[in-house]
């Protein structure tokens, strides 16, 4: 049986008395588009730092390619490809400069770094801002850049921490095909946005976290399914949109008690 | 309207007399931020490293102010109290101009090492120009400059007052619109200097400019000074040497005196003469022209500070829409990852002037002191330990190459802890690069002190060089221990409002003054027992410790990295 691309077991990650994230135990396949959602402070970002080695996890386990993952597993890290919260741009460098050193960081030889980084910012429509110091490029821009130097290298798992914020239509469109073009050649994608548009359209299945702990996982007709069975018989014949089934998992409150009304806006 | 206060109805003050800099808003927001800076103080408590950091600052205050504002201030008043009660008026605006020089200078000597709060944090509340532009200039007050030009003239208002108690209220106004000058156009010239940094175009002209300026000045004083050794003194020579000097150059300082006097230090010093001499006419002429030097130092800096207040973006500078052209740039031989980690160093600190600045800034030093060795003697011989002496102070240009390795990585430090790459390498990849840029540096000031001074002793040159083999291990030893523990994000495009971290600045100090005190004390022993040479093989065992001391540093790096990327991450990575 194939290994699973990214697995963990009890994943924990505390700060002092708060905890992050509890327990996470997930399995996502080989080549599936993966979407990870939940509220905002639900632990998705931080689960991704552990998943990428950026944070050590207070408990738990994380195999990657059915290898155990942590900083120090460097052969594994050649093996995927991230674009994190912060976007882990060098603002001093150019464009070009900056996917080439990536590109090598990676391993890729001069010639081959080169070559991909001219191809990358001409899909991600970068060439005529090559020259650009990358501390001078828009939010969009930036992220279009994060994105190319997550996948210069050909990583076999790809993990996205809010790659559509930002963007406009036009990249994301172009994202998303690259996205499925990556997919269609085996990459599995992690995923984490707050556009559930996207994950409808792109993910086969996905995991809900909320205060830290996960709440659902599995393909989104599951839990479409999941959540209709608990509705009035009335209300089952409607088709639930992923906007619909977050909100009836998580709570329309994000799991938190709020009130009713700002007393000064009433 | 009968029953509406203040306030309106969603709580936001409509009153006029809320709105102006000293009004009741304006109040208001400054006790907000009064309590902001007090919150995060007391945050900052919460780990050791905030505890540490602040011990760090409170002695970097108490030296600022107890050994260094105390002792300048003392000195300036003991020389104005003789020059007054002397009635040797003259010489008072000499006084003034060394307080001028230290007010302007030192900051940007200190620009790198010094914490200035972003203005710009304050610009989305409703927050008044004049509120804005008071803020700016308070919390400028803070830094060292301020606090040792501040003391300067408080020792030459006692000075001034003591010989002649009845000058005690208009040497005050003098001195004070001084100081205030002095305050707006230190704030002015850090607004500006860094405006021009925010645009690359201009950001490279200005280190180009820089730069240039730095070696022309090396060049030139040894071209004003071809004689690199000095003669011994012949009395009768020299005397008619100086009355030449005196007739050449006599018109030329008469002149230069005559213009100083309408210049900020020379009005400030006239002004309490002018009393004295029972001219008040032309004393309140030379207040007034203060207050418009006051004035316009102001105008300047307000003009700067309108355009922040609309919300000028510094760190937005369009650019030239270019048309796609493959890459042509050099890039550096070698697919490995360390001439990658190199290459990226080299390209970024080719547009990082804080630290351009910082290795060039000494070398000014190096030009001024090694002037100073050759006078040092009237026997003819220069100081025995110029070279190395000389050599220390551009060694002084390493500081944050050495002990703040990873602070202009801003967000890239997450992309370093991602790639496949061990940080291990990346740190050797920095530290093969710095010391690569040491010897370059060292060459350079070693050629400058050489052409000043003259060719050194063989066997100091070869003890100097082997004391520098010594100094860099246990410089970037200790840098990489010191980076990894107390990091701190460099912005690197700008010069003088930098968050700084006083608990780095200082351990790097600590660090710095051992390697030289060893250093020193091997010197002072060896010359002490006539045996210089034997400095040479004491230095070349002490490096050979100190390159295994790195070895090991090295070797632990990423188990140390791994332990603190938390902390890494988030102090290197956050939005200002």
């Amino acid at each position: 049986m194939e290994t699973a691309a990214i697995q963990t077991h009890g994943l924990t990650r505390r700060f002092g008395a708060v905890t992050a994230v509890d327990d996470v135990t997930l399995s996502v396949t080989r080549g599936q588009f993966f979407g990870f959602l939940g509220p905002n402070g639900a632990g998705k970002s931080t689960t991704i730092k552990m998943l990428t080695g950026l944070l050590e996890p207070t408990a738990g386990k994380i195999e990657i390619l059915g290898r155990p993952f942590g900083a120090g597993a460097l052969e594994l890290k050649r093996q995927i490809g991230v674009v994190p919260e912060g976007m882990a741009l060098f603002g001093r460098l150019t464009a070009s400069e900056y996917l080439r050193f990536v590109g090598r960081m990676y391993g890729l030889d001069r010639e081959t770094a080169s070559r991909r980084t001219e191809e990358l910012l001409d899909f991600m429509q970068l060439a005529n801002e090559r020259k650009k110091l990358v501390t001078d490029f828009s939010h969009g821009m930036q992220k279009k850049l994060a994105l190319a130097a997550a996948v210069i290298h050909g990583p076999k798992v790809l993990f996205l921490d809010e790659p559509f914020e930002g963007v406009d239509a036009v990249a994301a469109g172009m994202l998303k095909t690259m996205l499925a073009g990556m997919l269609n050649r085996g990459t599995t994608v992690f995923l984490t946005t707050h556009v559930l548009e996207i994950v409808e359209r792109l993910c086969s299945h996905v995991a809900i976290v909320s205060g830290g702990r996960l709440v659902a996982n599995g393909p989104i007709e599951e839990l479409r399914e999941g959540v209709v069975s608990t509705l009035p018989d009335t209300a089952r014949e409607q088709r639930l949109t992923l906007e619909e089934i977050f909100l009836a998992i998580v709570g329309a409150d994000g799991g938190q008690e709020k009130p009713q009304e700002l007393s000064w806006l009433a | 309207m009968a029953g509406v206060d203040a306030t309106g109805a969603n709580g936001v003050a409509e009153d006029s007399s809320w709105s102006g800099p000293l009004g009741a808003r304006a109040l208001a927001q400054c006790a907000a931020l009064a309590t902001l800076r007090w919150r995060i103080l007391k945050n900052g408590l919460r780990s050791a490293e905030g505890v540490f950091e602040l011990g760090a600052r409170s002695i970097a205050l108490l030296f600022a102010f107890a050994v260094l504002g105390l002792g300048l201030g003392a000195l300036m008043g003991f020389a104005a109290y003789s020059q007054v009660s002397h009635a040797e008026w003259v010489y008072l605006p000499i006084l003034f101009w060394l307080v001028f020089f230290l007010w302007q200078v030192v900051p940007v000597f200190l620009a790198s090492f010094q914490e200035q709060f972003d203005m710009s944090a304050l610009l989305r509340f409703p927050i008044d120009f004049g509120l804005f532009f008071l803020l700016y200039v308070v919390f400028g007050l803070t830094d060292v400059a301020t606090i040792l030009g501040g003391m300067c003239c408080f020792g030459l208002w006692v000075g001034i007052a003591l010989a002649r108690p009845e000058l005690v209220g208009w040497t005050a106004l003098a001195v004070g619109g001084f100081a205030l000058f002095n305050i707006l156009m230190a704030r002015a010239v850090f607004a500006w200097i860094d405006r021009w940094l925010a645009q690359r175009r201009t950001r490279e002209i200005l280190g180009a400019v820089c730069m240039a300026a730095l070696l022309s000045l090396q060049l030139l004083n040894p071209a004003l000074n071809p004689r690199k050794r000095p003669a011994p003194v012949n009395v009768a020579r020299q005397a008619e040497r100086e009355r030449k000097m005196a007739v050449e150059f006599g018109p030329w300082l008469k002149t230069a005196n005559e213009m100083q006097k309408w210049s900020p230090p020379g009005l400030a010093a006239v002004a309490p003469r002018w009393f004295a001499d029972q001219s008040p006419v032309a004393a309140f002429g030379a207040l007034g022209a203060l207050g418009l030097y006051v004035l316009a130092a102001g105008v300047v800096l307000g003009v700067r500070l309108r355009a922040e207040y609309r919300g000028e973006n510094l760190g937005y500078a369009p650019g030239r829409r270019e048309i796609a052209q493959p890459e042509t740039g050099w890039q550096l031989g070698g697919s490995g990852l360390i001439a990658a980690a190199i290459e990226k160093e080299l390209r970024a600190l080719s547009r990082t002037l804080p630290l351009l600045y910082a290795l060039g800034a000494p070398l000014l030093l190096v030009l001024i002191f090694s002037g100073s060795f050759l006078r040092a003697t009237s026997r003819g011989h220069i100081f025995p330990l110029a070279l190395p002496l000389s050599l220390v102070y551009a060694q002084l240009g390493f500081t944050q190459f050495f002990y703040n390795n990873l602070g202009v990585e801003g967000g890239g430090i997450q992309m370093l802890f991602l790639s496949p790459a061990p940080i291990r390498t990346v740190i050797l990849a920095k530290n093969l690069f710095h010391a690569l840029l040491y010897a370059l540096m060292l060459l350079v000031a070693g050629i400058l002190a050489t052409l000043r001074l003259g060719l050194p002793d063989g066997t100091m040159a070869a003890a100097t060089v082997a004391w520098l083999s010594f100094s860099l291990p246990c410089n970037l030893a200790a840098g990489n221990v010191v980076s990894l523990m107390l990091p701190y994000r460099m912005n690197p495009g700008r010069m003088m409002r930098q968050r700084g971290s006083r608990a780095n600045a200082l351990l790097g100090l600590l660090a710095q003054t051992i390697v030289l005190g060893v250093g020193a004390t091997v010197f002072a022993l060896c010359l002490h027992s006539h045996r210089l040479w034997l400095a040479v093989p004491i230095f070349l065992a002490l490096a050979g410790a100190a390159f295994y001391a790195l070895a090991s540093v090295l070797c632990k790096i990423d188990g140390i990295a791994n332990r603190r990327r938390d902390l890494l991450i988030a102090t290197l990575a956050k939005k200002e």
